[in-house]
């Protein structure tokens, strides 16, 4: 039996003929858009690709109205980011200067040398060694040697509210543990979901686990883990928070549906904003989102506070989590080092402190508190800044604190414990046993 | 490549015949050296990662069977395994049966036929990843569809938080869009099958039913082997409606093999364990593609034609 | 249904068994109950989500979240295609096409030939290798994207176009290979014998004989091998990184982390993507249906 398929026609054979010919065509354009990269003359940046992106390319732009050799700004979509930096890492064509968070995100990179050293510059440079925050200078550093100049805000996690459902209900902003379940209770009662939560994501998971457990054990608990020793896992802190975390669960503190909302297409953010979710758990980054989400939500109604404090921990309420700041980091396999290590002097200006203030974050510059007047709003910068100041900890973020190969395996164990596939004890066991 | 011929064409009798003509066989060359280098290599440097512990930036170490052995005692490498095994099984027991139907339904010619059949076609216009983003913004539990028809349907609107839910998800949405094409190898197939057979049924006697089980069905044996390949391999391979949709969530419930290897490889940065994951992926593909052919007789070098 | 509405021509019946308007009115019939309600669900379920797709498409970032997401768009607007136009969407168009075009020219090159010999030579180099293909079949691109990662890496192909293009088209050879030994060999001994006694090369033969004889087969193979271009996503999102680079599947996978919670706008994009191939499918609907038939039908 002959197939039918025989019968296709002329005009088949136009179209793949036209295919053909345009394939000649296609490849030759692909020669074009191939081979870039190191021409000599440029050297290539990577950034994480959100909202802020827009102050590193105006510093991009006036660096190289003096600079011989041209910046090359590549902004990275957030997900990806990580994945990105990683992949190109190991390929010809890796950035020569890349943003990362300090901590474990860069690890691997020093252990495989692909790090410029910057200790010695930095300690003979007075703009790099007197133009920022001590603290989150050595917050970047590894092993006592510096690897990164801060380029962006800090931001540490902070709990925000929709104030008018809180007036609503008369509620006071939770401080402790027993506000907290009062709040769950209300919200509950009135059909609103007591927290944003989204779980499709996982890291903003990590983010309750992060303070629980700083306000359970104090933050020496993960400070163990961090150095190395999986058995800090074992601490009964790290139980006892993986307990709250189902009981809350269980309270439907965060729904019934924070599976399947997503924080990365903006899904909790607008349970928030559309009150159908009263508090947020999140990066201090909320602020420019909702900025952008929702103008009118966030002058008037968007409030926010420091993680409470939970009943019978030890550990200080004043203790912050999150990420101290973003770095640039150089690749010793750059052909421009010096043009890098300008570019990266440019970040202790008072120029690009001010362009960052402007965007509504809070510069990690030694002279920061006196901008902070002229940000978009004052209030949330100086609350920020004052919490970080304040802070006698400020845990790093667990994700970038810990190498990929631990933190991946973390956040699925956390995804597990939330979805309720994994128990508490399992997932102290799980994290002690990961190789 | 005139050059070659003129030897022996003029040769006598039936053995010129044979052999005159006949392409060398230099000329599949360059096909299979560049199947060779970006399919069959990379395969080969997969299997010997799979014995190596590798980061991705410095060097591989080879590590003997540490990979292999840590495989079999992963508990999730089973889960996943299962899951798409799971996914496999239920993605082909949905698209079959409805593909072939509306396969032989489409085979007919009518104007209506025509019409839907064309409409039917559009899912396969879309590519996967446009279309797992539709269906995430579809299913959104408080800002999609799902949360208005949901309810009215029998669906809870968080039929992707909860894990079954997840599951049957990502196999919809693969049929939604693959089931344009298998209905159309099947439409394909049943316009095939030549009329006499059915001419000589209805002498017989035999009702609809009885001619579709006596010889659509049988004549559509190379297509269902065909479409049935199609498919297994298709959801074993299942990746960016995971990627998109899910993230192999809730918890690891939606984990499948090829995501866990994604997850392994592109986020631990453990590309030897990685590259375990992916040879044991292409060792139950392959098996599994190899017993359904065996076992309808699809592939040996011979034409659709003998056999009937 | 008694009025006959077959087509004049013949167009997809075999030339060898003529079709009979008699027992053909019966065999229409088959499967019509279960399978004409069947295809009406399918239908809905078809349409639903398409509806959704172009009309939430055409609403304000709020009306989408708050209203009713199947009632029409009360006040249609485009912003939604001009955000996502002016987003490098052009770019993203371009490099698919680039990508999808390249990629068939590829497979075609290489596969009509390793097609053509392994039907015409009966060696056990030929068979051995149409058996490699075979088993080609059924690797999964995800088990290679590790070790391609590296090879593209050495080449120095990391975060070009040929990156996406060379391993897409590996990955459509096995398949095309099966499609097209598979019409070849249909084609009659013969034919060849006579255009031999006439003194053709091997050359002219598959020129003039076997390649206009596989024409369906050769288009079916374009055509599924210019989907998987399309389709593609792995290789994008592992072997490309710029976005002068970015290709539309992950153009949209960006979309859908800038754009976030603007779900009309996320849609737009999709709408976007969707736009030139459904012209190439209003203009060649029968070349695409007949072409995908194929796969099956050998």
């Amino acid at each position: 039996m002959r197939s039918g398929i025989f019968t296709s026609g002329t005009r088949t054979t136009r179209w793949v003929a036209a295919g053909a010919a345009m394939a000649l065509a296609g490849l030759l354009a692909g020669c074009g858009s191939g081979g870039g990269g190191a021409d000599g003359g440029t050297i290539t940046a990577y950034v994480y690709g959100d909202d802020a992106v827009k102050v590193q390319q105006a510093a991009v732009d006036s660096f190289n109205k003096t600079s011989d050799v041209k910046v090359k700004l590549v902004s990275v979509p957030g997900t990806d980011y990580v994945n990105k930096l990683r992949s190109s890492m190991g390929s010809p064509s890796a950035p020569d200067v890349f943003f990362n968070w300090g901590g474990g995100s860069i690890k691997p990179y020093v252990d495989s040398k692909d790090l410029v050293d910057l200790t010695s510059t930095v300690k003979k440079d007075a703009t790099l060694k007197d133009g920022f925050l001590p603290s989150v200078m050595t917050a970047g550093s590894l092993d006592g040697k510096i690897y990164g100049v801060p380029m962006r805000g800090m931001q540490p996690v902070m709990l925000f509210y929709n104030k008018t459902l809180f007036a609503e209900h008369k509620l006071q902003v939770p401080r402790t543990w027993e506000d907290l379940q009062k709040a769950i209770t209300t919200f509950k009662a009135a059909g609103i979901t007591p927290f944003a939560l989204g779980g499709s994501d996982k890291w903003p998971e990590l983010m309750w686990m992060e303070y629980l457990l700083d306000r359970i054990g104090g933050p020496e608990v993960f400070q163990r883990i961090q150095n190395g020793d999986t058995d800090g896992w074992g601490d009964p802190a790290v139980l006892r928070t993986a307990q709250t975390v189902r009981e809350l669960i269980d309270d439907g503190a965060f729904g019934k549906n924070f599976h399947s909302v997503d924080y990365g297409n903006g899904g909790a953010p607008t349970l928030l904003n559309k009150g159908k979710a009263a508090m947020h758990l999140m990066g201090s980054w909320e602020y420019s989102t909702q900025l952008g989400k929702a103008p009118e939500f966030a002058r008037n109604d968007l409030g926010w506070t420091a993680f409470p404090t939970v009943a019978g921990g030890v550990g200080d309420p004043a203790n912050v989590v999150g990420n101290p700041t973003n770095y640039w980091s150089v690749n010793a396999r750059t052909k421009h080092k010096d043009t890098a290590i300008a570019f990266l002097r440019t970040m202790a200006s008072k120029t690009y402190a001010q362009a960052l203030v402007d965007n509504g974050d809070i510069p990690t510059t030694s002279d920061a508190a006196s901008m902070l007047s002229t940000s978009p709003n004052p209030e949330f910068a100086n609350d920020q800044y004052q919490l970080v100041q304040k802070a006698p900890s400020f845990t790093l973020s667990w994700d970038q604190a810990l190498e990929a190969r631990y933190a991946t395996p973390l956040l699925t164990e956390i995804s597990k414990l939330f979805a309720g596939t994994t128990t508490p004890e399992k997932f102290v066991e799980a994290m002690k046993a990961a190789e | 490549m005139p050059l070659h011929t003129p030897a022996k064409r003029h040769g006598d009798g039936r053995a010129a015949v044979g052999n005159v003509g006949r392409p060398p066989v230099g000329w599949a060359v360059p096909g299979i050296l560049f199947f060779a280098v970006f399919a069959i290599v990379p395969l080969a440097i997969a299997v010997y990662l799979s014995f190596c512990d590798w980061d991705g930036l410095d060097s591989p170490t080879l590590t003997g069977l540490d990979n292999w052995t840590r495989l079999f005692k992963d508990s999730e490498f089973g889960q996943a395994a299962w899951l798409s095994l799971l996914l496999t099984t239920i993605s082909w027991a949905f698209q079959t049966p409805v593909a072939l139907l509306l396969g032989v339904w489409a085979a007919g010619r009518q104007r209506s036929r025509a019409v839907l059949s064309a409409i039917f076609f559009i899912p396969l216009l879309l590519s996967t990843t446009a279309i797992a983003m539709l269906f995430h913004a579809l299913l959104d539990p408080n800002f999609g569809v799902i949360k208005e028809i949901g309810p009215w349907i029998g669906i809870d609107p968080n039929v992707m938080g909860s894990s079954t839910g997840a599951l049957l998800v990502v196999a919809f949405v693969g049929g939604w869009q693959f089931m344009p094409f298998h209905t159309l190898i099947y439409q394909g197939g049943a316009r095939q099958i030549p009329e006499v057979l059915y001419q000589a049924a209805s002498i017989d006697g035999a009702g609809m039913v009885r001619q579709f089980f006596h010889i659509t069905l049988p004549q559509l044996r190379h297509t269902m082997t065909t479409s049935s390949v199609l498919m297994i391999v298709g959801s074993l391979t299942y990746f960016d409606t995971v990627l998109i949709m899910t993230k192999g969530g809730p918890g690891t419930d939606t984990t499948i093999l090829p995501y866990l290897m994604y997850r392994t490889g592109f986020q631990s940065y453990d590309l030897g364990y990685a590259a375990a994951i992916a040879t044991a992926l292409v060792v139950v593909a392959t098996s599994l593609s190899l017993i359904l052919v065996r076992f309808s007789g699809f592939g040996s070098m011979r034409s659709t034609r003998e056999g009937m | 249904m008694s009025t006959d509405t077959r087509p004049a021509a013949p167009r997809h019946t075999s030339p060898v068994v003529p079709p009979r308007p008699g027992p053909s009115r019966r065999r229409r019939r088959l499967g019509n109950p279960l399978a004409g309600l069947g295809s009406l669900v399918w239908l809905v379920l078809v349409l639903v989500p398409l509806y959704t797709l172009v009309s939430a498409s055409l609403m304000r970032q709020d009306e989408a979240l708050d209203g009713d997401p199947l009632a029409l768009p009360t006040d249609p607007t485009f912003d939604n295609y001009d955000t996502v136009l002016n987003s490098g969407f052009l770019t993203l168009l371009a490099n698919t096409a680039i990508v999808a075009v390249a990629t068939v020219a590829l497979v075609l090159v290489l596969c009509v030939p390793v097609a053509y010999v392994a039907v015409r030579t009966r060696s056990r180099l030929s068979s051995l290798a149409f058996r490699t293909f075979l088993l080609g079949v059924a690797i999964p691109a995800q088990a290679v994207i590790v070790p391609l990662y590296l090879l593209i890496g050495r080449m120095g192909l990391y975060d070009t176009l040929y990156a996406i293009i060379l391993p897409t088209a590996a990955f459509s050879m096995p398949v095309a290979v099966l499609v097209l030994s598979g019409t070849m060999r249909d084609v009659s001994e013969e034919m060849y014998e006579a255009m031999s006694l006439d003194g053709a090369s091997p050359f002219r033969m598959l020129w003039q004989l076997a390649v206009p004889l596989s024409k369906a087969g050769i288009s079916t193979v374009a055509i599924f091998s210019a989907l998987q271009a399309w389709n593609g996503f792995l290789f994008p999102l592992i072997l490309t990184q710029s976005e002068e680079n970015r290709v539309l599947t992950l153009g949209l996978f960006t979309f859908m982390t800038q754009f976030g919670v603007n779900i009309p706008a996320v849609l737009a994009a999709i709408v976007l993507s969707v736009v030139p191939i459904f012209a190439v499918y209003l203009v060649a609907r029968r070349a695409l249906v007949n072409g995908l038939m194929g796969v099956g039908g050998k």
